[in-house]
């Protein structure tokens, strides 16, 4: 027997998806309806009350950390143990200034929003993460927090349960690290809401010359032909058993069959993965860097129609080369943060999102793709002892670009010296309910964790001053 | 008309007060109401942080903290006690002002009418020393409908702790499980097509459930009379009768047999085994089967990843050395069969160097007292406390008090860290190296609704522990011991969810008086089997596996295909991540590579989990595959954590994965030998089929597949092909 469900939602409990009932379509349903399919139409109906506002969404996250002060939140007339050594330049938006290592960038600024007033309490990097990309705040700030089905799904694998595609094209993918800082960080993947609603994963570099998706790839002396041959043969064993007759389970497997042999055969598909499709000025222009690389593909994915796209900066939090890792410029090991964001981080922000928000808006697509620059949280107003910054969740900038908000626009304000929201405070959990509610889904939709407990997607509320 | 409502439903207390009216209270019929419209629900205002400003307790459980919600906060503009129809409280409910929420009532409801009246009479607290409702008397208690008369009428007492008793059937909740069933408030259940339900009837803190089924009329419908092989067919047949189902036949002997292998052993049977039991006359080689399958290797291992999942045996916490030390000991355990509570008392007790007794890395997993006091009721109570942590239980009886209390018992389990080779210091989840786990002399959990220390004390009892004992020895002896019926039951359950795929309790770990068992009187009798065997493992198994109910076909009859918790036939399901891999590695005859382990391990072998998240190094491609097939991370102390649902990446690694292809290729396999061997393609069809189906090609496949073989310039690769066809098969990787 299933537990109760309250009379205020109707769907509380009904989605107690345990192991073995996830076999039996209908759960309690002992002769009649089957109820995850009653429970779908509800969910659906639902969410057809909000009106979607954006089609895809490219999530570029910044791991590690990028400085707000020292890029999109620049604060001249602060101390300068504050202001830094960069100066703000004016850029295409009025009143907005960003740094003058962002000269491409400031060109770009009339066609976002500027969200300045971010606000967490997460000072570790996994607990942060996690914060950031699933709007969920974690119990404890733990700089090794478990990676388990206990937490919240991130923002792709939501939209991929609310919002799926049908056809080839997956809803939600994500490259091309498994991001990291000591264990692996929770908040990518669909955790409680199951495994498939996973993103499609690889980490195959889109900068490699002979990159290519082994998922999408057939092996070596397997053609497309051979491969429908198997199948063909396949089918004619399934047709000795009345089990895809009688087992709505055994059916449903065989879906995810015919799904991936359209994945398989997809012409869109590769032509979307085959970056040797664009011409080799495109791919200057985006940067021959693993994150240059994977913004392209990012924008192919969205053209063919893949509705949420997350390219990780990096894996590690870095900080500390110029070769490799990501934003978290402490100036540990007699490093300095400035020469490495120098030569590092700010180049290839400055080669690559304006080269993505340009590029989408010429070909229309700024239209209906939301574009979202963010890390887990800012860096120290104060620079430290090492001419460098510490973590700083109380305040900093994200950047969204694209449909559903504003142009040339800033919400939010920090203090004087960047140190707390001065107005409009919005926490990750607003920032997911403004997500989901520009997807045209309701943040207030429930899902069961494993405790079958009803939990809202988003914890928070829409930041609907920010919508255009 | 709503007058008379009122009327009738005050009569009964009314008369035995000997008023013409009682007086609305606060605490029975007001927070009744707040609870009936939804208002104290989870998602509405009984949420931690309210909803739009107004927060009262979840599902009213703080009747005082609801009243100055309600009637002192916002300055009292919910309230308005001369004009009460203009109280905020009501605007909102009936939706006249903007409501989130939506309208929860009409104003020419019994709710309106209650609240307007509670507060026209100046919604006052109620006077010291009112009633309080001590139980709920729901009738009928179950039913069965038969078609075309799909609903039923429930009617519920409430009686107060002055001995009145009361109506209250129009006060009630009722929230049927199965959300094809609907209710009304008047709690007249009613459902359009056949089917079973819960109903939790619940008035303020009370809560009984009902059982519903509504049963097709199938006029033809004749009871087959099928034979029943003991006590378990029984009480399946009882049920399946009132529900006009018949069980489908027995399954074959190819059928029997497969799954037998893969319940007991997890692989599958070798094509002489498979041949010899399907060609053997003897009438008694199924339970003799299950004999000599009770007596094999493989089936320590296998049962062993049972628990191996709920004990957390995972390298990261445990490491290597550990989990192998647990891991053998589970498997000896399993192997000599020693009795379930004595396994679990040691379990409970162990103390010592995780390297030395091996049982002592359960405590060296489950590292705070919380965790430790979680893990155990689930996985030896089956009981899911996590709610009480923060709030009383909702659908339960347990209490933060009963959290902490229970907590308390492990408060003082401490590590010694000999050694922490684990390179990481910030990892405080991660050890590499020896501890001891100790019972310190000091130490309490402190319960944060007190403010004060717990007093431990077992689930559901009331007295305190003997403080003179060892905490641990004592709640083993408790745990297990007489006094304590839910552990075998919990335990026997299990065995029972193992081997038929569903609980009789279901989830298997979510026991409590509002989940109702589907069967209990197969559970009242399994029970006291189990107890009386000594807790024996492969006794419960014979008894379970002997019945006609496991070895029915999974294929459904007439009267039965929609049936999916009486065990009409049996249920079909993906076969476990390490099940299908070890099988794939069997039929195509070539050896699996894990990471540290020798070439030919099985995946139903490894004793732990990966500690992957720690290695940058690339892991197996079979290592991947268990992943992609739901092995758990063995993080969380639950069967739910292993998926056996299917998803895209299954069919990927199915169709065109690493895994599969190395294995297909490999080049001293059975693919290899087979073509080398001479034999003719039906031999060679028939040699893959019994080896991977457990049975002989049709005449359809041999016709097809030989034809494929024969047609084919390079041979080897049409073998590949049809091995790649059998294993895809559903029939290959589904256990049926």
């Amino acid at each position: 027997m299933k537990p109760p469900h309250s009379s205020a939602c109707s769907s509380y409990h009904a989605c107690a998806v345990s192991r073995r009932h996830a076999l039996k379509v209908g759960g309690l349903g002992l002769l009649g309806l089957n109820f995850p399919w009653l429970l779908k139409a509800e969910e659906i109906a639902r969410a057809a009350k909000i009106k979607p506002r954006i089609k895809s969404l490219i999530l570029l996250f910044q791991w590690g950390g990028p400085s707000h002060i020292d890029m999109f939140d620049m604060k001249p007339d602060a101390p300068e143990e504050i202001r830094g050594p960069h100066k703000p330049i004016a850029s295409s938006a009025d009143g907005i200034q960003v740094s003058e290592h962002l000269p491409k960038t400031a060109k770009i600024m009339d066609k976002v929003t500027l969200i300045r007033s971010m606000h967490h309490t997460m000072n570790n990097h996994n607990s942060a993460g996690y914060y950031a990309l699933t709007g969920s705040a974690p119990a404890t700030d733990d700089q090794r927090l478990r990676d388990s089905i206990d937490l919240y799904p991130t923002w792709g694998s939501v939209v991929d349960k609310f919002a799926p595609n049908s056809g080839e094209m997956p809803t939600f993918i994500s490259y091309p690290y498994v991001i990291r800082d000591g264990s692996i960080t929770p908040g990518q993947h669909a955790s409680f809401l199951g495994k498939q609603h996973d993103p499609l994963f690889f980490t195959q570099n889109p900068n490699d010359a002979n990159f290519a998706l082994p998922e999408l790839t057939l092996p070596a002396g397997i053609s497309y032909e051979r491969l429908h041959a198997r199948r063909e043969l396949q089918k004619i064993v399934d047709a000795q058993t009345r089990l895809m007759e009688t087992s709505a389970e055994t059916r449903g497997f065989d879906t995810y069959y015919e799904k991936a042999l359209a994945m398989l055969g997809s012409e869109k598909l590769r032509q979307a993965f085959d970056l040797s499709k664009e011409p080799d000025v495109m791919r200057d222009a985006y940067g021959r860097t693993t994150y240059g690389q994977s913004c392209l593909l990012a924008r192919r994915l969205v053209e063919q129609g893949a509705k949420f796209v997350t390219v990780y900066f990096d894996d590690s939090i870095g900080g500390q080369s110029t070769e490799d890792g990501g934003w978290d410029t402490h100036g540990f090991n007699n490093t300095k943060m400035y020469p490495i964001i120098e030569k590092r981080h700010l180049p290839i922000t400055e080669q690559t999102l304006p080269t993505l928000i340009n590029d989408l808006d010429s070909r229309g697509m700024l239209k209906d793709t939301l574009v979202v620059w963010m890390g887990e949280f800012g860096r120290t107003p104060k620079i430290n002892g090492n001419a460098s910054r510490d973590h700083w969740p109380q305040c900093y900038t994200t950047l969204l670009a694209g449909a559903g908000v504003k142009k040339g626009f800033v919400y939010g304000a920090s203090d004087r010296e960047g140190r707390y929201p001065a107005e409009n405070m919005v926490r990750p959990d607003d920032l997911a309910a403004t997500l989901y509610y520009l997807f045209g889904i309701d943040p207030a939709s429930e899902v069961h964790d494993r405790n079958n407990r009803p939990l809202p997607i988003a914890k928070g509320k829409p930041v609907t001053g920010i919508f255009a | 008309m709503k007058a008379c409502m009122i009327a009738a439903l005050f009569a009964c207390s009314a008369g035995l007060a000997g008023a013409e009216e009682a007086p609305v209270t606060f605490h029975n019929d007001v927070m009744a109401v707040l609870a009936k419209g939804g208002c104290s629900s989870g998602p509405c205002h009984g949420n931690a942080s309210g909803k739009a400003g107004f927060k009262i307790s979840l599902r009213g459980e703080d009747a005082d903290f609801d009243y100055n919600a309600l009637v002192r906060d916002m300055f009292g503009r919910r309230i308005n006690t001369a004009e009460p129809e203009q109280s905020l409280l009501l605007l909102k409910a009936t939706a006249t002002v903007a409501h989130e929420g939506g309208k929860r009532f009409d104003p020419d409801s019994l709710e309106y009418e209650i609240l307007k009246k509670w507060i026209a009479a100046g919604a006052r607290k109620d006077a010291d020393g009112i009633p309080t409702v001590t139980a709920i008397d729901v009738t009928p208690k179950s039913q069965v409908l038969l078609e075309p008369d799909f609903s039923a009428q429930l009617a519920v007492q409430a009686t107060y702790s002055d001995g009145s008793v009361r109506d209250i059937s129009r006060l009630a909740i009722y929230e049927p499980a199965n959300l094809a069933m609907k209710a009304s408030p008047a709690g007249l259940i009613t459902a359009e097509n056949p089917g079973e339900t819960t109903v939790m009837v619940r008035y303020l803190n009370q809560h009984q459930p009902v059982h519903l089924a509504f049963v097709p009329a199938r006029p033809d419908f004749k009871w087959a009379n099928p034979k029943a092989h003991n006590y378990v067919d029984r009480h399946i047949d009882a049920k399946l009768r009132t529900l006009r189902m018949n069980p489908s036949d027995v399954a074959g002997d190819h059928q029997f047999l497969r799954r037998a292998y893969l319940d007991l052993l997890g692989v599958l049977p070798t094509v002489d085994e498979a041949k010899s039991f399907v060609l053997s006359n003897d009438r008694k080689k199924r339970s003799k089967l299950i004999d000599q399958l009770l007596e094999r290797s493989e089936f320590a291992e296998h049962w062993a990843i049972k628990w191996a999942d709920l004990l957390r045996l995972e390298e990261k916490a445990l490491d290597r050395k550990g989990v192998e030390l647990f891991h053998r000991w589970i498997r000896e355990s399993i192997a000599n069969n020693k009795p379930v509570d004595q396994f679990v008392r040691e379990i409970i007790t162990a103390r010592g160097s995780t390297y030395q007794n091996p049982p002592a890395n359960f405590y060296r997993a489950a590292r705070t007292p919380i965790t430790r006091a979680e893990t155990v009721a689930q996985v030896f109570l089956g009981t899911r406390l996590a709610c009480a942590q923060c709030h009383n239980h909702p659908f339960d009886k347990w209490t933060q008090d009963d959290y902490y209390d229970w907590a308390g018992l492990f408060a003082r389990v401490d590590y010694k860290v000999l050694e922490n080779r684990y390179r990481d210091g910030l990892d405080k989840h991660a050890f590499e190296g020896e501890q001891v786990v100790f019972t310190a002399l000091k130490g309490e959990v402190k319960n944060p609704r007190i403010g004060k220390d717990a007093s431990p004390r077992f689930l559901g009892r009331v007295e305190p522990i003997d403080e003179e004992q060892d905490r641990l020895e004592e709640l083993a002896a408790w745990l297990t011991g007489p006094d304590n019926k839910l552990f075998a039951r919990v335990q026997a359950n299990r065995i029972w969810y193992h081997l038929m795929g569903r609980g009789i309790v279901d989830p298997i770990d979510d026991f409590r008086a509002t989940n109702l068992p589907s069967h209990p009187e197969l559970l009242d009798e399994l029970t006291p089997d189990f107890v009386s065997s000594g807790y024996d493992l492969k006794h419960l198994i014979r008894v379970i596996m002997n019945s006609r109910a496991y070895q029915t076909s999974s294929l459904p009859n007439d009267t039965n295909a929609e049936d999916t918790i009486n065990y009409s036939h049996s249920l079909v399901r993906r076969l476990d991540a390490e099940e299908v891999l070890d099988a794939l590695s069997q039929v195509t005859g070539a050896p699996l590579k894990f990471d540290g382990y020798p070439e030919g391990f099985r995946a139903g072998q490894i004793p732990g989990v990966h500690a992957i998240a720690m290695r940058r190094s690339k892991i197996t491609d079979a290592d991947k595959f268990l992943q992609v097939f739901g092995k758990p991370e063995r993080l969380l102390a639950t069967e739910e954590e292993r998926s056996c649902t299917t998803n895209l990446g299954q069919a990927l690694q199915l169709m065109t994965g690493p895994a599969l292809a190395e294995l297909l290729s490999n080049k001293n396999g059975r693919l290899d030998k087979l073509l080398a061997s001479g034999k003719s393609s039906g031999e060679m069809l028939d040699d893959l089929y019994w080896t991977a189906l457990a049975r002989p090609p049709t005449l359809t496949e041999t016709a097809a597949l030989s034809r494929h073989l024969e047609q084919a310039t390079d041979k080897r690769a049409a073998l590949e092909d049809i091995t790649w066809s059998i294993v895809n098969s559903k029939e290959f990787v589904m256990r049926h």
